[in-house]
């Protein structure tokens, strides 16, 4: 297979849209992303999109608006899902197009409106990522879900409260240096652990936000690649794990097991290990999740991850900057959207052009994780520099 | 009120299961029969959820997993005042939600 390289990024601003639709959400990533890129859209051979739900956008077929908008009719393009991972999905998905041969110039967009119902509706049809049948009719949400896989954590582990607080006011940190992050501003630690109850012991700033945003990828052949950007992003290793469809029926509640196969597949596929990642971006969809993406990627043996972020060593300086791009908790979780937002932020970091005070010096490796549900699906990819 | 709550077990090699599969996840065997998910067990998790889904008119609800005594787990609403980890709970069925008219019945633990 060819390689594949990133030559183009593009992100809408994430936050409460209500200016803009799904479809000028979309314009807006894919736009930037070509900008980057320095090419037309006329250029581009093949479109994924992904949308993670019909429900928040009372659409069906919402890929068919974003194609039709942004004017790429009539070449081929789909849509790909895996709930919160969809994102991942479409970058596997646009990945295995170019590295397959299929083009050589491929757009990911991933786009999500999640502000036109209301929080009740939202935290219902995120129930249904979970098990539809055995879980969710008794009242359970996704804050539900990682309250339980926080409460297992604490009792096996001895993880704190203060340590998940930690992981909050380290992504409120770098959120506020992020132009694209839905909510800009610090927090103290004594403000997140005195936040109102979500799903004891999870507290609002335990939780992430629910955003309107989108992004864009472009991706090239290896050829291709070279004469488009002078610093191609290599898509270096792939990996795509998948777990049972209820929490109860999990190996061990404390470990995403999706998270754990697919770091395997992609650490092998690239040829490195974790101790070489330079930058991460992981799923922080609550602050447990992030905690437990520590252990599950290998950044620090099972059950360490509440003192990896107590010493701070997920901070930049420390042994593995995590999510400075605000996280899920910070930058905001358009859903469909979070994946591919979270390749171009590694492409970001590696290219060297994040924003002051949040950029990892001379990375050049960086890592993705996404989850979809609490952790039925699981991506990671790894990306590099030459 | 005779609702029973089923998941399954492998006619091949004996493995028990909750939710039912298709296919045995130890053998792969297709020849599965239903197996009755009731009885004692504790609790290992548990939380009280305050921003509630749709179909719910209250403070909170409190949910759990429990490993019951067959190692099998399950996920359900506690019916306890005083939860804790480890905690001796028994299964019980009732109406854990409802959607107009429509009434949903599933798994509950109460304490032994």
């Amino acid at each position: 297979m060819r390689k594949v390289g990133i030559v183009g990024i593009g992100q809408s601003r994430f936050g409460i849209r209500s200016d803009a639709s799904l479809r000028e959400l979309s314009f807006e990533a894919a736009k930037a992303s070509l900008d980057d890129a320095g090419i037309p859209l006329d250029d581009v051979q093949a479109m994924v999109v992904s949308v993670a739900s019909d429900e928040l956008s009372y659409a069906l077929q919402p890929s068919a608006q974003v194609v039709d908008y942004l004017g790429f009719n009539p070449k081929p393009s789909f849509r790909v899902e895996g709930a919160c991972a969809s994102g991942s999905m479409a970058v596997r998905t646009g990945w295995m197009t170019v590295a397959s041969g299929l083009a050589d110039l491929v757009i990911v967009v991933g786009a999500e409106k999640m502000t036109e119902v209301s929080t009740a509706a939202v935290t219902d049809v995120l129930g249904r990522a979970g098990d539809f049948m055995w879980e969710y009719p008794f009242g359970m949400t996704f804050p539900g879900y990682y309250a339980l896989i926080a409460r297992a954590h604490m009792a096996k582990y001895g993880t704190t409260e203060e340590q998940l607080s930690m992981v909050a006011v380290k992504n409120h940190h770098y959120g506020a240096l992020n132009p694209y992050a839905h909510m800009r501003k610090e927090i103290s630690l004594d403000k997140a652990m005195s936040s109102f109850t979500v799903a004891d012991p999870l507290k609002l700033y335990d939780c992430c936000l629910i955003s309107d945003g989108a992004a864009a990828i472009v991706l090239a052949s290896d050829k291709l690649a070279g004469s488009l950007s002078k610093k191609p992003v290599w898509i270096s290793g792939l990996g795509l794990g998948t777990d049972t469809i209820s929490l109860s029926d999990r190996r061990d509640i404390t470990t995403l097991d999706a998270t754990v196969e697919a770091a395997r597949q992609a650490y092998d596929m690239a040829g490195i290990g974790p101790k070489d990642i330079d930058v991460a971006v992981v799923h922080d969809c609550f602050t447990i999740a992030e905690i437990a993406a520590y252990e599950d990627l290998g950044f620090c043996a099972k059950g360490e991850g509440g003192k990896l972020i107590e010493e701070k060593r997920t901070y930049i300086g420390g042994d593995i900057p995590v999510n400075v791009d605000g996280g899920l908790k910070s930058k905001g979780h358009p859903i469909g959207a979070t994946g591919v937002a979270m390749a171009a932020e590694i492409a970001k970091q590696l290219r060297g052009e994040a924003d002051p005070g949040r950029q990892v010096e001379n990375a050049r490796i960086g890592l993705s994780h996404n989850v979809g549900g609490n952790g039925q699906h699981a991506a990671v990819h790894v990306f590099q520099v030459d | 009120m005779n609702e029973k709550v089923y998941g399954a077990r492998c006619k091949d090699c004996g493995k028990e299961m909750y939710p039912a599969h298709a296919r045995c996840p130890e053998c792969g065997s297709e020849k599965l029969e239903p197996l009755e998910i009731a009885g004692q067990g504790k609790v290992l998790t548990y939380t009280d959820l305050y921003a509630l889904p749709l179909d719910y008119e209250r403070r909170y609800l409190r949910l759990a997993i429990v490993e019951l005594d067959s190692g099998l787990r399950a996920t359900g609403q506690l019916l306890d005042e005083k939860p804790k980890l480890g905690k001796r709970v028994r299964t019980t069925i009732g109406v854990v939600r409802q959607s107009g008219d429509r009434k949903i019945h599933g798994l509950q633990f109460v304490p032994v």
